[in-house]
């Protein structure tokens, strides 16, 4: 038996028998690539979709969410890095779920839909794909989270059966990614430009992190980037950074480093742009581009006020508001 | 990616004995093999406050 080579992501790692890929979860056993992660969660949750973040796609549902332990980025300041920097031998919790065993809960909990989130769902695949195909069988939707380090077959394969995406740009500089998260840059923005093309309801968040990508001029180039090439109507999250992991020496983000980003992407053209974890900040809530009539109002992950007509337009201007509502 | 490997290994071996000496010969085996008690999925719970992102 001898080598293999997993080709999921850009990764390509080439694992040894009886080793395993960067991810730690994906390995080699007599000469195969099994990931023993599936059926094997270690995070179950129901969240509202709002918390992934999503805002234009079925606001105020509940989300049946699960991850795996395991990831195939390192960043230094992950939230997440008890679930994502791990194998599954290493968690405390591991539930037996199959896809079966998913949709009927999530059915069960009468939930709109099933995430893949929390740690990458990119290293659980197989197991991300078999539940999404059972899920829409059931009339589930299914809505995928990650950082979109993902090689282009697996990517366009995985959009033929997942309904929204949250893909998370953590910063328009390669540096950024090799110093901070062992990954580059390219294959994000591959990603995110399948899914569009793919007709993935796709939202982009950006973690602002006080000095290592707040730079004014890098933000510009990413609004820019995000406008010609995913469309001015993509949602970007523009998300606030709080001190974890490996990265406690940085202060969270600034409140003005937050709007300066915003009016930026503003400036760009982009017509949603919204601010994230900042309880209660009005930049949690969507404006019609038109009139700046408030349509969906949110405070946290709560949506206290809903005014989009059943097509999704401003009921005063009758503008129509992207998203899949 | 090899050293991690490794590491892993040695972790794993070095935590199994950690459990027989803290007395749990099930924990000791099942984290000797990577296999430690599987809960059902009826044993979440899926309403629990988390902080995880995402
Ligand atoms: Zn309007």
């Amino acid at each position: 038996m001898g080598d293999v080579t997993c080709e999921l992501c850009p990764r390509y790692c080439t694992i040894p028998e009886g080793g395993a890929g960067d991810c730690r979860v994906r390995v080699n056993i007599d000469g195969k690539l099994v990931a023993t992660t599936y059926g094997r969660p270690s995070s179950v949750h129901i969240d509202p979709v709002e918390k992934k973040p999503l805002y234009h796609f079925h606001p105020g549902s509940a989300v049946f969410s699960i991850a795996t332990a395991g990831c195939n980025l390192h960043c230094r300041n992950c939230q997440n890095w008890q679930l994502s920097q791990r194998g599954g031998e290493e968690m405390e919790r591991i539930y037996r779920a199959e896809p079966a065993d998913v949709v009927d809960a999530a059915l069960a909990e009468n939930c709109h839909s099933i995430a893949y989130t929390y740690s990458d769902p990119i290293i659980f695949y197989e197991y991300v794909y078999d539940t999404s195909v059972l899920a829409h069988d059931h009339g589930l939707k299914n809505i995928f989270v990650t950082a979109g380090y993902i090689n282009e077959k697996p990517m366009r394969r995985l959009c033929q059966v997942i309904d929204a995406t949250n893909i998370d740009l953590k910063a328009f500089d390669d540096g950024f990614y090799r110093r901070n998260c062992s990954g580059s840059l390219k294959p994000v923005l591959d990603a995110m430009v399948i899914a569009r093309e793919e007709g993935v309801w796709l939202e982009v968040t950006n973690l602002v992190i006080p000095t290592l990508n707040d730079d004014i001029a890098t933000v510009r180039r990413m609004a820019h980037w995000i406008r010609d090439n995913l469309g001015e109507q993509t949602p970007l999250h523009i998300s606030r950074f709080t001190p974890h992991y490996q990265m406690r020496n940085l202060p969270p983000t600034p409140v003005e480093s937050l709007h300066r980003v915003w009016n930026e992407a503003r400036d760009a053209g982009l017509k949603y742009v919204y601010i994230g974890n900042i309880y209660g900040h009005k930049s949690e809530s969507t404006y019609c581009p038109n009139d700046n009539t408030r349509l969906i109002h949110r405070v946290g992950f709560s949506v206290e006020e809903y005014n989009l007509t059943s097509d999704g337009r401003c009921p005063v201007c009758n503008q129509k508001v992207s998203g899949v509502w | 990616m090899k050293s991690r490997n490794r590491i892993s290994t040695m972790r794993r071996r070095f935590l199994a004995l950690l459990a027989v000496f803290s007395g749990s010969l099930l924990t000791s085996r099942s984290v000797a093999t990577g296999k430690q008690r599987q809960l059902s999925l009826h044993e979440a719970d899926f309403y629990k406050p988390h902080d995880l992102a995402g």
